[in-house]
């Protein structure tokens, strides 16, 4: 899989993970993780639940820092950065949360303008002239004076999407952002998806379950477990790679390479008859 | 900002609010408040005794405050008190004959300066002496020439019986001390009243130390300072045979009420005051 | 989880907290300075954890003045000394019960709403987004509520004082007839500035209120973020708190004296 792309930090691959190793409790999540996310396009990462997709997002960001390994975003690595270094960086990357993560003391408004607030010194006309914009591009410019909690799923994952844009990033991750949607209101986060990677050249990274939806949009599809790539490719290519993973996971059948079973003792033990099979 | 006034506002009145408490706090319920504001003057008394007074304590005349204590000094190589006393401009008028004394506000309360004009036309200037002055009164001193030392009885190493007969016995309870010249020399062993001669019958138990108690003494139901306990004081008679056990003191003065006490004096000054006072009238009637 | 593990060793348990308290406390101090581009923040903070105290404030003021003069009334009259009335008012109001009663409210009123607010924005990633939109939440979050809790205390305690003065005023003058001038003479003529104001009021309240803001906002900020979590620190707040004041009011109290 790393053959294509050589270690110079200023190619194609915008997120390069390196060996990465992480210990959580004492799972581990990550076993020497390999990947390559290409600038530009947009790259979906699946997996069972519990593999740490989130955390890997988590890692990217330097909100979590792997016990091993290294974590490249733009030439630099994120576990050696520096606060301020990291803060600077985290400046040019959108992040959307799975709940949206609206500032619930703020209107609509203002949580867009937030980050502007905070980082610049921008005048008042400037900024509405922004924030009106990102509303608009997200379709919710007629909810701007609205509360968090007046919004439905849909609108507040737009709205947090407007936010994470308003700073035109580099990079957008995006954490489970079809959940809970109804059908009308995931094609609409998926449109916007698409058009932001299109029309802005923002490299994406999403993290989902719906493989209908990823289906349609995403360019590059890595999926994981047991903390390791178990298979990758474009779309196409990764429904027809055959593997027991892809088979269990894009076929959903309930029994495979992840058990159906959580890890236990003999059932037989557990109910109380010793020495015979459960 | 969209929302900035709304809460700025309120913030900004509420930080308003806490101050201006805050302000009336200091100012209007502390001593702050009776600090002399305005121009003043200064006019030195000399006291031999200044009891319990402050400074910053008020000046009064004729009740009313004109001023407050600046300075309380020891006069060096004298035995007297040297207190400066500021007072407002307003109250000039102050005959260099007057008199300065120190009395007590109520009977608990703070004690003050109280000013009482003499017959002089020159008036005390700034820097000037008020040369008569009449210092603190004790109350302690006061109440030391009426009774004795208090102090409670001793371990009672053996004792004597005695008994007396008081038409009220006020608050006299069990336990409480028997004095003789202020000393205690026993305690009040039962309280009991009785039936027949509808008086209260106090049985004494007195060490047999004092075994020289004339048998002719007085018993009275005494109280020690204006809101302390009662005892019961025993005063010695002339005659030559001794108290015994079992025996009955005869003489007996009963528990004072202080309020008799000031309801005798008010209405005797009152009555001699204007004999037409229509209610004075009825106790005066009363009374002869 | 933390309900088993409070069961554990709670001595030990305690000890830990007030440990992680304390560092707590330095990363609040040493976020200070940066916390100062957000003082819109702490004033908007202001309002919610002093303004809207307000009300509770000035209402338990007026009540614990008034019974206070009620039972000193009663009290006082078996001596003839109901003149008194107005200086223990003012005595008891400024040196104990107005600070202490004070902190005890505000850590009900505004540090349990300090403690969910933060515990909420730690469940629905908020501060995870703060993070992420390189907002430093301490300096954002913690501090602006920190420090808005200590200027608050102060503030509401005058109010607190001022409404209790008027309360035994009201009984004590209003109702059972204590003469007003004798009530404001005798309270002036004792209370002092320095000893029954500044000491009493100001000082306790100034550390009252820098207890109670760094217990709420360390427990919102540290909680699990679950509604169990969140219900837990409410909880813990309000007693911690209540333990905290009590007992540096009986320190502060021998060092003020």
């Amino acid at each position: 899989m790393t053959d294509s792309v050589s270690a110079k930090p200023d190619d194609s691959a915008l997120v390069r993970v390196r060996g990465l190793t992480t210990v959580l409790n004492g799972k581990k999540v990550f076993d020497a993780l390999d990947m390559d996310i290409p600038r530009g396009k947009i790259t979906a990462i699946m997996g069972p639940s519990g593999t740490g997709k989130t955390t890997l997002l988590k890692h990217i960001t330097g909100q979590m820092r792997g016990s091993a390994g290294e974590v490249w975003v733009d030439g630099q690595n994120v576990p050696k950065l520096s606060r301020d270094k990291l803060f600077e960086l985290r400046e040019r990357i959108g992040y959307l949360f799975q709940n949206s993560a609206l500032l619930t003391d703020f209107d609509v408004f203002e949580n867009v303008a937030f980050p502007l607030r905070q980082h610049t010194q921008l005048p008042e006309v400037l900024i509405r002239n922004i924030v009106l914009t990102k509303l608009q591009a997200v379709g919710l410019r007629g909810a701007a004076g609205l509360m968090p909690s007046e919004l439905s799923g849909g609108m507040a994952r737009r709205v947090a999407l407007a936010r994470s844009i308003v700073f035109d990033p580099m990079l957008i991750l995006y954490d489970e952002p079809f959940v809970g949607l109804d059908p009308i209101a995931l094609n609409q986060v998926l449109k916007l998806i698409r058009t932001l990677n299109q029309t802005l050249g923002i490299t994406s990274v999403l993290v989902a379950h719906e493989l209908e939806a990823i289906k349609q949009v995403a360019d590059h599809i890595y999926l994981i477990a047991n903390g390791k790539v178990v298979a990758q490719g474009d779309p196409k290519t990764i429904a027809d790679d055959g593997s027991p993973w892809t088979r269990q996971f894009f076929g959903g059948e309930a029994d495979g390479p992840v058990p159906f079973q959580y890890p236990a003792g003999d059932l037989g033990v557990s109910l109380g008859f010793p020495g015979r099979g459960a | 900002m969209s929302q900035r006034p709304s809460y700025a506002v309120g913030t900004g009145l509420f930080i308003v609010l806490g101050f201006t408490a805050l302000g009336y706090l200091a100012t209007q319920t502390t001593s702050v408040a009776n600090t002399s504001r305005g121009p003043s003057y200064t006019v030195e008394a000399h006291f031999a005794n200044i009891g319990q007074l402050k400074e910053r304590a008020p000046v009064k005349v004729a009740g009313v405050r004109v001023g407050q204590v600046q300075s309380i000094v020891l006069d060096p190589g004298k035995e007297t008190a040297d207190v400066k006393l500021a007072i407002d401009n307003r109250y000039s008028q102050i005959p260099d004959d007057s008199v300065a004394t120190i009395f007590t506000s109520g009977l608990l309360g703070d004690q003050y300066v109280g000013i009482q004009y003499g017959n002089s036309k020159k008036a005390v200037a700034d820097g000037g002496t008020l040369a008569l002055t009449r210092p603190a009164q004790q109350l302690e001193e006061m109440l030391g020439k009426f009774f004795g030392a208090g102090g409670s009885a001793d371990n009672l190493s053996g004792s004597y019986q005695v008994k007396a007969r008081f038409t009220n016995v006020g608050a006299l309870s069990v336990g409480a001390p028997v004095k003789m010249a202020g000393v205690a020399i026993g305690s009040v062993q039962s309280v009991k009243a009785d039936p027949v001669k509808l008086d209260a019958e106090v049985a004494l138990s007195i060490d047999k130390k004092y075994s020289q108690i004339p048998d002719d003494s007085a018993a009275a139901v005494f109280t020690s300072g204006l809101i302390g306990t009662q005892y019961v004081a025993i005063q010695p008679g002339g005659s030559p045979d001794m108290l015994k056990d079992g025996d009955e003191l005869v003489l007996t003065q009963s528990a004072l009420q202080i309020e008799d006490l000031i309801g005798k004096f008010l209405v005797s000054g009152s009555s001699s005051d204007k004999k037409d006072a229509s209610s004075s009238k009825a106790d005066t009637g009363s009374k002869h | 989880m933390s309900a088993t593990m409070s069961r554990d060793n709670i001595v030990l348990r305690s000890l830990t907290q007030i440990g992680e308290c304390g560092l707590f406390l330095l990363r609040m101090l040493a976020a200070v300075p940066r916390s100062l581009r957000h003082i819109r923040e702490t004033v908007r903070q202001l309002w919610f954890v002093g303004a809207m105290s307000l009300i509770i404030i000035m209402v338990c003021g007026l009540f614990v003045g008034m019974v206070l003069g009620l039972q000193l009334y009663d009290v006082l009259s078996i001596f003839g000394g109901t003149s008194a009335t107005g200086t223990v008012v003012a005595i008891a109001i400024y040196r104990e019960l107005g600070p202490v009663v004070t902190a005890l409210l505000f850590a009900g009123r505004a540090g349990t709403s300090v403690t969910a607010e933060i515990g909420l924005m730690r469940a629905t990633d908020q501060i995870a987004a703060m993070e992420m939109m390189a907002v430093d939440p301490i300096a954002y979050v913690a501090v602006p509520r920190f420090l808005a809790g200590i200027v608050a205390m102060p503030l509401l305690c005058c109010v607190f004082c001022a409404l209790g003065i008027f309360g035994g005023h009201l009984v004590g003058v209003t109702w059972l007839g204590i003469d007003n001038g004798t009530f404001w003479s005798n309270m002036t003529a004792t209370v002092e500035v320095v000893k029954d104001v500044i000491n009493g009021v100001l000082w306790k309240s100034v550390v009252f209120g820098t207890v109670v803001s760094l217990i709420a906002v360390f427990q919102g900020y540290t909680t699990p973020p679950t509604s169990e979590g969140v219900a837990y620190a409410t909880t813990r707040t309000v007693v911690a708190s209540s333990i905290a004041i009590l007992a540096l009011d009986f320190v502060l109290t021998a060092f003020l004296m």
